[in-house]
């Protein structure tokens, strides 16, 4: 009886092996197939053809990375003492330059499918239930560095502003002229954090003031500083180095 | 009594460190004309690129969010 039970059990996981197998031969021959026909499609002298078909594939890449993102797994999280002292500075422009941002006449604005579009000041902003977290921040240029942020739950701030959670995307306007935008599902991923401070102080000037939304599942270049404006859509609404050609989801 | 000599270390070091308060505190206008900072550049690009790319964007999605409001709204 159990000598049977154990065949049925070793014949139901060699199917689910050959079946795990048969998946991955159709993805490898599926990439093959689209790389064959990256080559054969257009001519290398062609730089607009060859930019369109590459900007396609990189689509086709958000929207794989996008299916293999899981929503509850979380980015591993440090103990104090693993904090990067100093943290760096990082921006297309020097630290010199970096925008100061009045606090008194700040507001937030929000547009899109939001219910309440009513701009937000930082002092209701910093009056939102807050939250922390000691994370790495990875950025594409190839560092990456630990630092503690605070403030309050994305998901908490979107469900209070009545955002629409079935839409697709959500847009950043910055201080500092930045754009970029993210998914829905990293949105509502618990440890997506519109932060007000670092290492327990307000923000300074150079890491974000007075906002820097904190994606630890997400490269660098998709955590904007200085944020102005957000605004949630179902149209792709790029951003500045994912219009450059750099991948949008940039995620795990 | 201070000699010239302390007066005039301590001139260069006020000097020093006011130049070096200025190079890193924010807030100095961005050179537009400049090229970019960091690695994630490309070849030709100014730092006023930005700017022009984001004024860009703002008026592609205007209309749409404007649009997608109004459709909420109805529903």
């Amino acid at each position: 009886m159990k000598k049977r039970s154990m065949e049925t059990s070793l014949a139901d996981h060699r199917g689910k092996l050959i079946r795990s197998i048969e998946r991955r031969l159709f993805l490898k021959q599926g990439l093959s197939l689209g790389a064959l026909a990256l080559l054969s499609g257009c001519e290398l002298t062609d730089g607009e053809g060859v930019q369109k078909m590459l900007l396609a594939m990189s689509r086709w890449n958000d929207g794989a990375q996008a299916w293999l993102f899981n929503s509850t797994k979380l980015a591993p999280e440090y103990p104090e003492s693993a904090i990067t002292k100093p943290f760096p500075f990082n921006a297309y422009y020097g630290e010199d330059e970096v925008r100061l941002v009045d606090a008194a006449s700040y507001k937030l604005e929000l547009s899109g499918l939001i219910r309440e579009k009513k701009p937000w000041t930082l002092p209701e902003l910093y009056a939102l239930p807050q939250t922390s977290q000691i994370t790495r921040h990875i950025c594409v240029e190839g560092w990456s560095a630990i630092g503690k942020w605070s403030g309050v739950r994305f998901s908490d701030f979107l469900a209070r502003v009545g955002a629409d959670a079935t839409a697709k995307y959500i847009g950043f306007e910055c201080a500092d002229d930045y754009t970029t935008s993210i998914d829905m599902a990293t949105a509502l991923h618990p440890q997506t954090v519109l932060t007000f401070r670092f290492a327990d102080q307000i923000l300074p000037p150079k890491y974000g003031f007075p906002m820097k939304l904190r994606i630890p599942t997400k490269l660098g270049f998709k955590n904007p500083k200085h944020i102005t404006a957000m605004y949630v859509t179902n149209e792709y609404p790029g951003g500045y180095w994912e219009d450059q050609g750099y991948n949008w989801f940039s995620g795990s | 009594m201070k000699s010239p000599e302390a007066i005039a270390v301590a001139a260069i070091l006020g000097t020093v460190s006011l130049a070096f308060a200025a190079g890193t505190t924010p807030g100095k206008p961005m050179k537009m004309d400049e090229p970019m900072h960091g690695e994630m550049k490309k070849q030709n690009m100014k730092k006023g690129d930005v700017k022009k790319a984001a004024e860009k964007k703002a008026l592609k999605m205007k209309p749409v969010m404007e649009k997608e409001a109004a459709g909420a709204q109805k529903r």
